[in-house]
C-alpha cells in the first residue's frame, strides 16, 4: 500500500458516506412533506 | 429505494478501487491521476446538467408547464454544483501537476465563464418577483446560455495551448489500462445515477414549494 493513499481514500469514503447519509435524510423528509400535503 | 441503496454501495466501491484496483496513469507526478475518477465524471455531469436545463427550458417555452421549469431549474442548479466540484478538483490537480492551484490556462478561464453565465442564471431568476416572468425570462436565457457551452467546454480549450490533458480519462485512447477503464467507467455510472437522485429530489421539492405556495395565497 502507498504510503498515504489509504488516508485519502478514507476522508473521500467518510465524505461519501456524509453526502449518501445527507441524501437519504433529505429523500424522507420530502417524501413525508408530499404525504402531509 | 434500492437503486439508492445500490449506489451508496456502488460509490464507495468505486472509491476503493479507484485508489487500489487501478494503477496511477503515466506521465503525472506520484498518484495525482487518480482525482481524475472523479473530476472527468463532474464535468461530464455538469455538462449534461447544462443541457437538460436547455431541453427543459425549450418545453418550458413551448408549453408552459411549471413541471418544465423545475425540471430547467433544478438540472441547471446541479450543473452549477458539479461545475464548482469540476474546478476545486481540477484545482487540486493542477496544484500537484503544475505546482499552482490557479494558472488562468484555457481550460480554467473558460470554466470561470461558464460558472459567471450560470451564476448569471440564478441572478436573473432571483431579480424577477413575477413567476411568470421569472419562467418565460429564466427560460429564455437558459437557451442562450447554453450555446455558450460546447464553445466554452469543448472548443476554446482545443484551439488554444492548454496545460490542460486531453487523453488520459478518455476510453477511447489507445491503449488504456483495461482496470483503469472498468473504474472510470464505474465512476461515470456512479456519478450519473447519483445525478438522477439529486435531480429527482430537488424536482419534488419545487413541487413542494409551489403546492405550499399556492395553497398560502
Amino acid at each position: 500500500m502507498k504510503a498515504g493513499l489509504g488516508f485519502v481514500m478514507a476522508v473521500n469514503l467518510i465524505i461519501w458516506c456524509g453526502i449518501a447519509f445527507y441524501l437519504f435524510v433529505l429523500d424522507r423528509k420530502i417524501s413525508k412533506l408530499e404525504k402531509d400535503r | 429505494m434500492i437503486y439508492k441503496i445500490l449506489l451508496a454501495l456502488w460509490m464507495a466501491l468505486i472509491i476503493v478501487a479507484s485508489f487500489f484496483y487501478s494503477e496511477a496513469a503515466g506521465g503525472f507526478p506520484g498518484e495525482t491521476s487518480r482525482i481524475l475518477f472523479f473530476h472527468v465524471p463532474q464535468a461530464w455531469i455538469a455538462t449534461l446538467s447544462f443541457l437538460l436545463s436547455m431541453i427543459g427550458s425549450a418545453i418550458y417555452l413551448k408549453k408552459r408547464t411549471v413541471d418544465a421549469d423545475h425540471f430547467a431549474l433544478s438540472a441547471a442548479e446541479l450543473g452549477f454544483l458539479f461545475c464548482v466540484l469540476a474546478t476545486v478538483t481540477g484545482s487540486i490537480f493542477a496544484k500537484a501537476t503544475w505546482g499552482s492551484f490557479w494558472n488562468w490556462d484555457p481550460r480554467e478561464t473558460s470554466i470561470v465563464i461558464l460558472l459567471m453565465i450560470y451564476g448569471a442564471y440564478f441572478a436573473l431568476r432571483s431579480a424577477l418577483a413575477d413567476p411568470d416572468k421569472k419562467r418565460l425570462f429564466s427560460a429564455a436565457y437558459s437557451i442562450l446560455a447554453f450555446a455558450t457551452v460546447p464553445f466554452l467546454v469543448f472548443v476554446v480549450p482545443r484551439i488554444t495551448t492548454s496545460l490542460h490533458p486531453e487523453d488520459t480519462m478518455n476510453p477511447a485512447s489507445p491503449g488504456m489500462d483495461p482496470r483503469t477503464l472498468k473504474v472510470f467507467l464505474g465512476s461515470l455510472l456512479a456519478y450519473t445515477t447519483l445525478f438522477v437522485w439529486m435531480l429527482r429530489l430537488k424536482i419534488r421539492l419545487l413541487r413542494v414549494e409551489d403546492k405550499r405556495d399556492r395553497e398560502d395565497l
